[in-house]
């Protein structure tokens, strides 16, 4: 026991010396690979030594130490005092140092996640978990494993702004499809939650055509919110999938959602009594999935979708005959729905309250101001750089050993 | 050879003449020899010396101005370094019915130098014009050099070592054109080598013209621009001309200030820029439909295969 401590201490010590230069740093990556085991058999007694190291300068050897020590099992007075001294660690390493021992790092912030959702506390653990990100990525566009973490502390701790900061970031390089499946659902379950319906949709489309050889539960549910979500941005739901979608999805989907489909048939319909008996039909289905929230979403929409399909046969329509078209109550609710919807930006309409009349207007941007041009010109560097990046794949596409098989044949 | 000519006279050159003679070169150079592979373009020991070509200028003589409008080929004989005679007056006879102003005012040819030769043939044609021109064509392409590589020589007689003799003396000229050549110019111009049929390369030959060209007002108005910091910073002496010229320069934009210009010119330029992004969107699309369908074909396991069939 003696003799391992020993040895432990010297490379403490080997730890301090080695953490200066590159060369330095790759040596003692080497060394600390080695003596795994020996961390392994000392895990108990190595917390202390981690005082006497410097998270930033010596971040690889911390980590290596850090690893070991909570690799044994934890108790609950511990996990908060973890949590935070992982924390810190996060806060305080330096990224090119930890980016040399990816797995080791996720390990840790794996663990880190655990003792966070054991403390129940998940507010403590977004901001960590962000840094941690940050550092590991090796670049804006990579999905490292902690993504779908970092995310699922946003929606436990309701806390979503920082959750839909990352999901700005276009993902085009990802570690493992496991991370990549949670990471659009639970980003999709975040922009729901932020009523920015587009980017929900965009990403739930990406776990139900994503390529997979089975299907697996997560595809499922963000399946039915996909229809859910599609209902109310769009108003329409087309049962065909598009052409990139596995063929496993395609073929089975449709057997776990088909509730989700009936709504989405009589959303089409047109009446709001048909959508309401649906609705009430399967009730506790949609309770089961927890998606009754978006299921009464989708019936307020159904309202906004009649309005403006009255937008391209009318001029002006009278406030009454708004709510006798669209079968609502009385006036002055449609007088509230129409106010609701211009200032949302979603009809352009004028209401005279005097006779009660509503005017609808065109789209009134005319496409002539500054503002405009730089949008559509950094659009256009962003599809150009885009195109450059398909053109990359097609032609690795077409190398691939798989593919010239095939075409061979 | 002296440098310059004492005559007085002025040339008008007219570019039909320059296209004549530059046509004629290319034509017997390219039948006389087969076409120079590119090794050997380079290598100006193996391929043989180009071939000269010779022809009569014609024009106008109005007072102390020579105007030379037109030009016509004629053979050479070398064994006996004279023109062909007959053939020079039967095109003179043509050439008058159809002009009768024009006549004979010298002759062309090709090459780096005028030589001593030319001497020969310049006194041959010295009882049709008593001082006839002579138009040097230089063939050989120099890109650093930035004007027409034509020179007209004229004949005097110099004094040398006691004996009087005719020698070439340079004289300069100016480029004259009509509206009607003015155009087939231009059109020469932009001819480009490969097919510049299709609609594709037209325009982008155009847009690249048009970029050149602002780059050229770039570069030169970023040396201004430099110029300008240089003096305020007093590192060069002010001159009020300069820059009362620069300043006359700077007022002549913007042409117009009015807000219906503004909203016109926005919206034209907005427009622009949707198409733009539109062709981008269609490329981009059709590139992924492509690489979709390579996929699909390549990781999908029980993706149609297209007519592919075991019974076949």
């Amino acid at each position: 026991m003696n003799l391992n401590m020993n040895s432990v201490e010297t490379l403490v010590a080997q730890i301090h010396g080695l953490s200066g230069s590159i060369s330095d740093i790759n040596q003692l990556h080497s060394l600390l690979k080695q003596s795994e085991d020996l961390f392994q058999s000392e895990s108990t007694r190595l917390a202390p030594l981690l005082t006497e190291l410097d998270p930033f300068m010596h971040s690889l050897g911390y980590l290596y130490i850090l690893d070991a020590c909570t690799s044994a099992p934890i108790s609950k007075e511990q996990a908060s005092e973890l949590v935070l001294s992982i924390a810190r660690f996060i806060n305080l390493c330096a990224a090119e140092q930890i980016r040399l021992a990816p797995d080791k790092f996720t390990s840790v912030c794996k663990r880190f996640k655990d003792q966070v959702m054991l403390l129940e506390d998940p507010m403590q653990g977004v901001a960590p978990m962000l840094t941690a990100i940050r550092k590991l990525q090796l670049s804006s566009e990579h999905l490292t494993t902690l993504h779908p973490d970092f995310l699922l502390f946003c929606l436990l701790a309701k806390c979503y702004k920082p959750g839909l900061s990352i999901l700005e970031d276009d993902i085009f390089d990802v570690d493992q499809p496991r991370d990549f499946f949670l990471y659009c659902y639970y980003g999709g379950m975040i922009c729901i939650g932020q009523k920015k319906f587009s980017k929900a949709l965009e990403l739930l489309h990406n776990v139900v055509t994503a390529p997979m050889s089975i299907l697996n539960a997560i595809v499922v549910e963000a399946y039915k919110k996909y229809i859910l979500v599609s209902l109310i941005h769009v108003g329409q739901f087309s049962i065909s999938f598009p052409k990139y979608t596995s063929s496993v999805a395609q073929r089975n989907l449709k057997n776990f959602s088909q509730p989700y489909l009936e709504l989405a048939n009589s959303y089409g319909a047109g009446k709001i009594s048909e959508l309401e008996l649906c609705v009430q039909a399967h009730n506790e289905k949609f309770e089961f999935d927890k998606n009754l929230g978006l299921v009464k979403q989708v019936v307020s929409c159904m309202y906004k979708r009649n309005i403006q399909r009255l937008t391209q046969t009318y001029l002006t329509l009278s406030l009454q005959d708004i709510a006798n078209t669209v079968q609502l109550n009385s006036a002055k609710e449609a007088e509230m729905h129409v106010l609701q919807m211009i200032q949302d930006g979603e009809i352009y309409a004028t209401i005279n309250q005097k006779d009660g009349m509503v005017r609808f207007l065109e789209d009134p941007e005319q496409y002539k101001t500054c503002e405009m041009i730089e949008r559509i010109d950094s659009s256009i560097q962003r599809i150009m750089m885009l195109s450059r990046k398909l053109t990359d794949m097609d032609e690795q596409l077409s190398c691939d050993p798989l593919y010239l098989a095939k075409v061979s044949l | 050879m002296a440098s310059s000519s004492s005559s007085g006279l002025t040339f008008k050159l007219h570019p039909l003449v320059i296209l004549n003679i530059s046509d004629h070169y290319t034509r017997i150079k390219a039948q006389s020899q087969p076409p120079p592979t590119s090794s050997a373009v380079n290598d100006a020991v193996s391929s043989p010396p180009p071939p000269r070509v010779f022809g009569c200028v014609i024009g106008v003589q109005r007072g102390r101005t020579v105007e030379i409008f037109n030009s016509f080929e004629l053979l050479y004989d070398s064994s006996t370094h004279t023109l062909d005679r007959a053939f020079l007056e039967n095109k003179q006879e043509l050439y008058k019915k159809v002009f009768p102003h024009f006549y004979v005012l010298g002759w062309y040819s090709t090459g780096g130098d005028a030589q001593e030769s030319d001497m020969h043939i310049h006194k041959a044609l010295m009882d049709i014009n008593e001082s006839p021109i002579y138009v040097l064509l230089n063939p050989s392409i120099n890109h650093a050099q930035k004007d027409l590589p034509i020179t007209i020589y004229e004949s005097e007689l110099h004094v040398i070592d006691g004996i009087p003799q005719l020698i070439f003396v340079q004289s300069s000229y100016i480029i004259e054109t009509v509206e009607a050549e003015r155009i087939s110019v231009d059109h020469v111009a932009h001819l480009k080598p490969s097919d510049g049929g299709s609609a594709a390369t037209q325009l982008a030959a155009h847009l690249t013209g048009i970029h050149s060209a602002i780059k050229m007002l770039n570069s030169r108005i970023r040396v201004l621009h430099h110029y300008l910091l240089a003096m305020q910073k007093g590192d060069l002496p002010c001159q009020n001309s300069l820059l009362r010229q620069v300043s006359s320069l700077l007022r002549r934009l913007p042409a117009i200030e009015s807000e219906k210009f503004q909203d016109d010119f926005l919206m034209e330029y907005n427009d622009t820029l949707l198409i733009t992004y539109l062709a981008m969107f269609t490329n981009c699309s059709s590139t992924m439909n492509e690489m979709v369908d390579k996929f699909n074909t390549a990781y999908d396991r029980h993706s149609r295969r297209g007519g592919r069939s075991a019974f076949i």
